[in-house]
């Protein structure tokens, strides 16, 4: 569904992606992980497009990203994204967060628009805050909402990148139930995250990253309990003795 | 103490100017707005041409005196003395115009046009929808200044016989030899424009700070 294949990224002399090869089926939950700067974010961004890769061959169902032929806008609408900064659109309605691009680029019906939105909202426990303002939100509803903006175009994949890093610790439950839900009901998602709980739940692969390069690929209680890269090994006990 | 007869006796002259003024600022306001707009997209397109020509625009002309452009504009054309003031004043004004849009679209973050362009809309959308609306609350209030500073440079068209308040007065002073109450006057009508105008952007600024 997802094939990166030799792919290299660079940022004028600065290599930031490595000889990147990563095949993620229909279905699968992928959980990224490495340290900062490794080029996650990155690798995640390229899959629908906010970066360009500088060679090699990336294709989302078989069509490639980057050519000039693919129809972009197409390719996002199948690909929802949630950021680890929310980015609500401040001056709409939540309500209206989630209806805008079901309708400017679907084409929908405002009131079937509506309709969907206040499925998702319901899915993700906050239809309550419908016509409120991004700016009452806590940062976990917020988060949730944004989540149901991705979902409303109903795409085959999410792409979350730290969606719960920006949270306080109490909201971070709330985001990862959600997207274990969502992991359990078939979605593809690709999610860069340290949350060792919800990878172990949920994830079907862990992908370690470092200095650009996919280092380690493995199921995650191989993963956590083995990993084969000393690298790896040296990141995990980092991050657990934090 | 001054002498009202002045006023009273060339009212007709001084409210002709006053239409002047008005009708110039206006038009250069829109004409600005729309060049400015335009400018401001260049600077920030992801296309190095553009970025390059837009940037150029907007160093050269602000840095070049208002009058200059005045007298550029009337000489370039085979214009009379309000269109080509009109157009000056448009021209330098775009460039401020520019500026400030500018800074409005760079205040929105980034993350807000991606994520309105990872959910499929065109970069034209998430502009319009997403990332203008947010833009022009921080736009609004520079861009009232900068209209009453146009009201006020519109005073250049005098040099260019352009019949607006200035012009008129200039015109009254030398009919009279009355110069000091003349221009007390003029001052007077340019005042009646620019306090309300001054007063309407310091409350638009206090509203858009309080809304969402
Ligand atoms: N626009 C850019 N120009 C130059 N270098 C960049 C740019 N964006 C990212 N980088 C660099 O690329 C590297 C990888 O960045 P990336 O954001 O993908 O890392 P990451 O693994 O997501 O890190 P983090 O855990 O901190 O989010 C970093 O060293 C970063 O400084
Ligand atoms: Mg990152």
């Amino acid at each position: 569904m997802i094939v990166f294949n030799q792919v290299n990224k660079f940022y004028g002399d600065f290599q930031v992606l490595k000889d990147i090869n990563l095949t993620i089926k229909q279905g699968e939950v992928v959980v990224v992980i490495g340290p900062s700067g490794s080029g996650k974010s990155t690798l995640l961004r390229c899959i629908n497009h906010l970066e360009t890769i500088s060679d090699g061959t990336l294709t989302v169902n078989g069509i490639s990203v980057g050519d000039k032929k693919t129809d972009i806008n197409k390719l996002r609408r199948n690909i929802g994204m949630v950021f680890q900064h929310f980015y609500l659109y401040p001056h709409k309605t939540v309500l209206e967060n989630i209806t805008l691009a079901p309708m400017k680029a679907l084409g929908q019906s405002e009131k079937e628009a509506k309709e969907t939105a206040r499925l998702y909202l319901d899915k993700v426990g906050i239809l309550d805050k419908a016509e409120s303002y991004p700016s009452q939100l806590s940062g976990g509803q917020q988060q949730r909402v944004a989540i149901a903006r991705g979902l409303a175009m109903k795409p085959e994949i999410m792409l979350f990148d730290e969606p719960t890093s920006a949270l306080d610790p109490e909201m971070i439950g709330e985001v990862l139930d959600v997207m274990k839900t969502l992991a359990r009901e078939g979605m593809t998602m690709v999610v860069v995250t340290h949350e060792m709980g919800f990878a172990r739940e949920v994830a079907d692969r862990i992908v370690f990253m470092d200095a650009g390069k996919i280092l380690e690929e493995a199921v995650p209680a191989e993963f956590y309990e083995n990993p084969r890269e000393e690298r790896a090994r040296l990141f995990l006990s980092r991050i657990l003795n934090h | 103490m001054l002498d009202f007869s002045i006023l009273t006796t060339n009212m007709d002259s001084f409210l002709e100017g006053l239409k002047i003024t008005i009708i110039a600022s206006l038009i250069a306001l829109l004409g600005s707005f729309i060049l400015g707009t335009l400018l401001a997209v260049m600077r920030i397109a992801p296309f190095k041409p553009l970025n390059w020509l837009g940037t150029a625009y907007v160093e050269f002309i602000r840095n070049i005196p208002v009058l200059v452009i005045v007298f550029f504009a009337y000489l370039a054309g085979n214009f009379g003395g309000m269109t080509a003031g009109t157009i000056g004043l448009t021209i330098y004004t775009a460039a401020f115009i520019a500026e400030a849009i500018r800074a409005g679209i760079m205040s929105v973050p980034r993350g807000q046009m991606e994520a309105a362009r990872s959910t499929g809309l065109t970069y034209g959308q998430a502009m319009r929808m997403v990332i203008l609306p947010q833009a022009i609350k921080i736009v609004i209030p520079p861009l009232g200044n900068q209209f009453i500073n146009l009201v006020k440079n519109s005073s250049l068209l005098a040099v260019v016989a352009g019949g607006d308040l200035m012009y008129q007065g200039d015109l009254i002073s030398a009919k009279t030899y009355v110069t000091f109450d003349t221009y007390v006057f003029v001052a007077l009508f340019y005042l009646i424009l620019t306090i309300p105008l001054s007063l309407g952007v310091g409350y638009l600024e206090k509203r858009l700070a309080r809304s969402h």
